[in-house]
């Protein structure tokens, strides 16, 4: 069984903004995965960016240069 | 209880939706058509005179019962979120393209996963189709599909559908207004209220366990997450078993009296049109059924779409015909699609690439 680890989640208002995250972060080499929007902040099936804690600050700085619009910003834990 | 912060509780609901499954089934839904989203649409759309195909008309509790399940548990667990404004008349085509899909198939996702428990082996062809256009509409993700988002309305806005469920559920209890088949499918069904019990507790269950079946083929393509899948495997499990232990496990293709019929391309191409069409929209029949419950109005004309769709399935002779035995002769008549439900499958599939081509962003942002 895998372990859960706190991670930093943020989710969107569309799949297609999940998508452009995906995207901007394999060009900026910025460490993360889709994941499914975890059940405890949403019952929506959306897709959500998982990624390390440490990588926040990042995280904020490509989506402003990107214009990607975050539904949210959560740490939760995750299943790795 | 939260029924999807692990895989044994996935696994939980997965099973008590089985166990519903299997109960409607024993005490009197047609064979190998325990719950069929589309099956069960099209029987309610028959019952309020949208079409006139007399063999399939009746109010189908199980429909109301999944609606007001879902309503009744996202307001007492506070998720409750009256939201709109994602591109409604395109949700509304792809809600017509779901039910014409699967009513060339003959049924919907949810059904297909039953009939694949019978050992109906036209199912399993079908499931080729159908991970297939999840996959289709998985790519149209990647170039940035999107229907836009949707926004906060007024709470009364999310009310509508389950208050006018709950209007078609009073009209089946307590007038004659509403048809009813005499002979056929429509005619085989439950008691009133087990069927009604049997959606209420799916429809929770549904909701809290967020189950989909275009959703879990999404995500084990697009993310290898296998979670979702395990609510339909547990289902899955469930019915096999229950078809097993009743004598109605029967491995085959043409086998009279379980609704289906052969005609492998239509049945890939069908359900090819319902996933295709499920990841556009966000989610398989059941799931547009359990998010109007929870508020979205975007589902919730998904869902009417999907009632003009099966009315226009009727109306036009789109829908496929299931092998029976002729009383007479005793031969099996292969059940067929006619040849207008040919045209309107290419059609649909047709109309899943222009809304995907044409609601795709540019990414040069």
């Amino acid at each position: 069984m895998r372990e859960k680890e706190l991670r930093l989640v943020v989710t969107f208002h569309t799949t297609a903004d999940a998508m452009a995250m995906e995207k901007a972060c394999r060009t900026m080499e910025i460490p993360g995965r889709l994941i499914p929007v975890p059940r405890s902040i949403s019952a929506g099936c959306g897709l959500a960016w998982c990624a390390p804690l440490t990588a926040e600050e990042d995280i904020r700085a490509v989506m402003e240069a990107r214009g990607i619009g975050p539904e949210g910003l959560y740490e939760c834990m995750v299943r790795m | 209880m939260n029924l999807s912060d692990s895989k044994k509780k996935l696994a939980l609901a997965g099973i008590i939706c089985g166990l519903v499954a299997a109960c409607l089934a024993y005490f009197g839904n047609p064979a190998n058509m325990a719950f069929c989203i589309a099956c069960f649409i099209r029987d309610t759309a028959g019952a309020l005179g949208l079409h006139s195909t007399e063999t399939v008309q009746y109010a189908r509790p199980e429909i109301m019962g999944l609606v007001l399940g879902a309503f009744i548990i996202s307001v007492a667990t506070k998720e409750y979120r009256s939201t709109a404004g994602s591109s409604p008349m395109i949700r509304f085509v792809l809600g017509m393209i779901l039910t014409i899909g699967a009513l060339v198939f003959l049924g919907c996702p949810l059904r297909m996963v039953i009939r694949m428990s019978a050992g109906d082996l036209n199912a399993w062809v079908a499931l080729v189709g159908f991970i297939l256009g999840v996959g289709t509409g998985g790519i149209a993700l990647k170039k940035g599909f999107s229907l836009g988002r949707a926004h906060e309305t007024s709470r009364m806005n999310g009310y509508v559908l389950p208050v006018l469920m709950a209007g078609i559920l009073v009209l089946a209890l307590a007038t004659t207004l509403l048809k009813s088949s005499e002979s056929g499918p429509g005619s085989m069904h439950a008691p009133i209220l087990l069927s009604l019990i049997g959606g209420l507790i799916f429809g929770a269950a549904a909701q809290r366990s967020r189950m989909c079946f275009g959703g879990s083929v999404r995500n084990v393509i697009m993310m290898r997450n296998f979670d979702l899948l395990t609510v339909i495997g547990a289902l899955f499990v469930v019915m096999l078993i229950f078809n097993i232990a009743t004598g109605r496990f029967t491995v085959g293709f043409d086998t009279p009296g379980v609704i289906a019929h052969s005609e492998h391309l239509w049945n890939i191409l069908g359900m090819y049109a319902v996933g295709f069409a499920a990841v556009l929209a966000g989610g398989c029949p059941l799931r547009q059924l359990i998010l109007a419950g929870q508020g979205s109005s975007d589902s919730a004309v998904t869902v009417l779409g999907m009632f003009a769709g099966a009315a226009l399935a009727h109306n036009f002779g789109l829908a496929a015909s299931a092998t029976a035995l002729n009383a007479e002769t005793q031969e099996v008549v292969a059940g067929s699609v006619p040849v207008q439900g040919k045209a309107a499958v290419i059609i649909c599939i047709a109309v899943c690439f222009l809304i995907a081509f044409l609601n795709t962003k540019n990414e040069e942002k």
